[in-house]
């Protein structure tokens, strides 16, 4: 092979082989080439994005755990704590939709419970090109079910989820998954820092195979007309392994069996061997010969690549083997030792007895490269500085449209393929706009995804604001108190100055938020080159966060449930955007927003208390489409209706507003609430009957179901 | 205070939900591992909680009926004790053979996740509820489907053995079956999770009183 075919073949170039040859003093050999492909990827060393993630908010007085580990943690008080990340798995489930999904969902929830922490609640934040574009009825049916598939199987409850369609990902499906972990009282945290030299290095799990050989690598670029030629290196996974990998592992930590444990993802044993000897800054044996394999004639550079699924590397002490091994073949799971913890602060790569190679963790890891790509200053396209932004014409007519349209529609006929249920803790399903999982001590977790592709698309520092935003106040909503961030930052080539310039202002807009809403970004993940023939995908920062509130019950539902209620708008920030609506006719919006960002988080936290002191009976953010959109979403639930009288608007997506109902004799209660805090509020109707009227509006709740249920048949005839 | 055995195989994962339910109604769970045969005389109850186990390879149920502690749970069974199965673990009491017919492949090919509503159609010893009356409780299964042929289902109907229907069938189950009992009506097995439906902010708490044993077929 000659120097250009390995430099093609390992993905890394003349540059960075440059730097590799002056580190090692000579030319890499053999398996060393396997080595650097995979912890040099952009995947795995983060070397377009590093320089700005430095900048990222990460840190409250709840972290415990911020980046560098498998996933951050917070602390809840109560003796709980919670472990969770988000990861995106986009190239795979392009290639192979089912298996890139399912393993997707098994990678985040490995590095949850590699931390010791019990999974309790997943989510996930999907784009998908338009319905008709090549490949999309199977992509979509394949993601759907490979997260159901996995997820139901391992038994971990999807409670949260976000759906997005748009051409700029035809070529280049998002599929981001989220997870959350539980620590109660006695459980441990276990980091995946090597330690105690003679300790034994440990392989448990199942055996590895040739699946997702390259993957890493494979993840770090474009695509071109060839992608399906990429098949072989997306993994295969087995979720009924992985849940007796959760059962095992979380036994094992309990019982204190572990002294460091790192799972197997991205570049498989090569990259958990080196960052856990490199975070000890102490060196390993790794017997490779002695990993069980599923194929034996694989060579040591395919164990090192290989992506099998359900595996983890462990550090343990030698007298705690035996008992640990027990565990795992009690579970019916391999557990070997593959080499040891030395003092020499190299790994040390053996087969067969024979020393393939010895590199130095530190050389390998802290020195892979750091790009400082080149981008502008933001400047903004649509932003109209006065406010002075024209309302869209909603009609009967236009608002049926947007609720039969695939991106204002019914999307149950995803989430009802996930069990939303199992675990037994949740109080909200997929069916609201934020997850809720009861917790030991009484209280409730809020799980909620942002990012809305659509304000990217109109300006990305205000979308990276709004990714952070958005969701918060959504859990304020519901009465819950954002308290931390993990993301997927979701770009197209980093090469690219436009996609770079994005990529800061998203960025920056996100950090801000995070600063002011005290909601830290704690882990997470960058996912460039999403792009297909030099095309590349929105610029889509998607976030998960997580809330806390007071109590699990009352929470307020979604939808209006008693006739005679009250309808309140509940202004938190000046600004509007001319989204969806105006998208969707290919139209420009402009947009305005003119609000300190500390006082719209002071307020939203106020707001959150505001409804849990009162009976709130239902809450709903005003999302995409406006507010005639969303009073039109909380007729579904029952078929109740609304009077409104406001002379407001009904089209432009306001920055931010929400919706509350309550009983007619808690009105006054809840507007001084609101006033002693200097929240604008306003009475703008009442629910009653089974019609939505407002001005020209007017709609049986039996039309607007009708129309919201056909959506989905409509966008996707071949999936029912 | 009764003694109920939750039996756990690799795969199960409603197995902790299950211990839940039965300590909320002030019985006493203990775990039942599926490769350890044990003495019916140890237990008052038994109950089959829902997952994958064996990760559904094969059929839904099957390997899970063949394991050890499915042979003492078939003595269990001949002494008359109340057995349960939910979810996957009515799959396997219908593989072990304790219950009639068997559950399919959903009509539509997919796993679903929604809310349902039952009508209980004979009494068993399990709940205290009356005929005709209804329940309001999640599904969460790709093979709920329940199928038995035509004379199997006469059968069935003739003696008083099916347990719940659905008021509104989401699998294409036959005679819109959830739920059925053996002759004796001490096995009951059923689709539907009643150990989803234990509080007001779960949405229903319809599903509490399945987990009393009456002994009153």
């Amino acid at each position: 092979m000659t120097l250009q075919e390995k430099l093609k073949l390992y993905r890394i170039n003349e540059t960075e082989y440059a730097r590799i040859t002056e580190l090692l003093g000579r030319e890499p050999q053999g398996v060393e080439w396997a080595v650097f492909s995979a912890l040099w990827s952009e995947h795995c060393s983060y070397k377009s994005s590093k320089v700005h993630l430095k900048k990222l908010f990460s840190q409250s007085e709840r972290v415990l755990q911020s980046f560098g580990e498998n996933a951050g943690i917070v602390d809840l008080g109560e003796d709980e704590k919670v472990a969770f990340k988000m990861e995106s798995h986009n190239h795979p489930s392009f290639i192979e939709p089912y298996q890139g999904a399912a393993t997707g969902v098994g990678g985040i929830l490995r590095d949850i419970f590699t931390m010791g922490a019990r999974p309790i609640a997943l989510a996930n934040y999907l784009c998908f090109g338009k319905p008709t574009a090549d490949r999309m009825s199977e992509l979509v049916d394949g993601v759907v079910r490979g997260i159901g598939g996995y997820g139901n199987c391992v038994g971990v409850p999807t409670v949260s989820g976000q759906t997005n369609f748009h051409e700029s990902y035809d070529g280049n499906i998002l599929v981001n998954a989220m997870a959350v972990g539980l620590f109660t009282k006695d459980d441990p945290i276990c980091l995946s820092q090597a330690k105690g030299v003679g300790n034994l290095v440990v392989y448990v799990g199942a055996k590895t195979g040739r699946d997702g050989v390259h993957g890493a690598s494979m993840a770090s670029e474009s695509f071109d007309e060839d992608s399906e030629s990429k098949r072989p290196t997306v993994q295969i996974g087995d979720p009924f392994f992985e849940k007796l990998l959760i059962e095992s592992c979380l036994e094992v930590m309990k019982q204190d069996l572990v002294v460091a444990i790192q799972d197997m993802g991205a570049a498989g044993l090569t990259s958990s061997g080196f960052e856990m000897a490199d975070k000890g800054s102490i060196g390993i044996t790794l017997n490779l010969d002695h990993v069980p394999l599923r194929d034996e004639t694989m060579t040591p550079e395919d164990v090192l690549l290989s992506e099998s699924q359900e595996r983890m590397l462990l550090i343990c002490k030698p007298e705690k083997l035996k008992p640990l091994q027990d565990i795992f073949h009690r579970w019916g799971l391999d557990a070997v030792a593959v080499g040891e913890v030395i003092e020499d602060p190299v790994v040390r790569l053996i087969w067969k007895g024979e020393t393939l190679t010895e590199m130095s963790p530190k050389m390998v890891v802290d020195n892979a490269p750091q790009y400082e790509r080149p981008f502008n200053p933001w400047t903004s396209a649509t932003r109209s500085e006065h406010g002075e932004i024209s309302d869209g014409d909603v009609n009967n007519e236009s608002l049926l449209a947007t609720l039969s349209h695939v991106t204002g529609g019914d999307k149950s006929w995803v989430y009802k393929q996930y069990d939303q249920r199992v675990g037994a803790n949740t109080a909200q399903d997929c069916s609201n706009p934020v997850g809720a999982v009861a917790l030991p001590s009484g209280r409730a977790l809020g799980v909620v995804l942002g990012c809305r592709p659509h304000i990217m698309r109109q300006d990305a520092w205000l979308g990276g604001m709004d990714s952070i935003a958005y969701p918060a106040i959504e859990l304020a909503s519901k009465g819950f108190e954002a308290l931390a961030t993990t993301d997927c930052l979701n770009f197209g080539n980093p090469e690219k100055k436009e996609v770079m310039t994005e990529f800061v202002a998203a960025l920056d807009g996100m950090n801000k938020a995070c600063e002011a809403f005290v909601a830290p970004i704690i882990s997470g993940n960058v996912s460039f080159y999403n792009e297909t023939l030099d095309k590349g995908v929105s610029p889509t920062p998607s976030t998960g966060l997580v809330g806390l509130r007071p109590s699990i019950d009352n929470i307020p539902a979604s939808g209006f449930t008693s006739e005679g209620n009250s309808v309140v708008l509940v202004t938190l920030a000046k600004g509007c955007s001319q989204g969806l609506l105006w998208e969707n006719q290919n139209k420009q919006g402009q947009f305005f927003f003119d609000t300190e960002l500390a006082k719209l988080a002071q307020d939203t936290k106020n707001f959150a208390q505001v409804v849990n002191s009162l009976d709130v009976t239902a809450s709903r953010i005003v999302g995409n489409f406006g507010l005639a959109y969303t009073l039109s979403r909380m007729t579904l639930d029952r078929g109740l209706g609304a009077r409104i009288q406001w002379d407001g608007p009904a089209g432009l997506e306001p920055l931010y507003q929400v919706v509350l109902t309550v009983a007619d004799t808690q009105k006054e209660r809840l507007l001084s609430s609101l006033a002693s805090h200097n929240i604008d509020a306003t009475v703008i109707g009442v629910v009653t009957g089974d019609r939505l009227i407002w001005n020209d509006l007017d709609l049986s709740t039996r039309d607007i179901k009708e129309s919201y249920a056909s959506s989905w048949t409509k966008a996707f005839p071949r999936l029912s | 205070m009764s003694r109920v055995g939750v039996l756990r195989f690799p795969g199960t994962n409603c197995d902790r939900d299950i211990w839940k339910s039965i300590e909320l109604k002030g019985h006493t769970p203990q775990w039942i591992w599926y490769q350890d045969e044990f003495s019916p005389e140890d237990f008052d109850a038994f109950l089959v909680p829902g997952g994958f186990s064996y990760g559904d390879y094969l059929r839904s149920g099957a390997l899970a009926a063949l394991s050890p502690a499915m042979t003492s749970l078939k003595k269990a069974d001949a002494q008359g004790k109340p057995i349960f199965g939910i979810c996957n673990g009515f799959q396997i009491l219908c593989e072990a053979g304790m219950l009639p017919g068997a559950l399919m492949r959903n009509e539509n090919g997919r796993f679903i996740d929604q809310w349902v509503t039952l009508k209980l159609e004979n009494k068993s010893g399990w709940t205290p509820a009356k005929v005709g009356e209804s329940f309001r409780m999640p599904m969460a299964h790709a093979d709920g489907r329940f199928f038995i042929n035509e004379e199997g289902l006469k059968d069935l109907k003739d003696k008083g053995q099916v347990w719940l229907t659905y008021t509104n069938n989401p699998n294409g189950s036959v005679a819109d079956i959830a739920g059925v009992m053996n002759e004796r009506g001490n096995v009951v097995g059923m689709m539907p999770h009643p150990d989803r439906a234990l509080f007001e902010w779960m949405g229903s708490t319809d599903g509490l009183q399945f987990f009393d044993w009456t002994g009153e077929a």
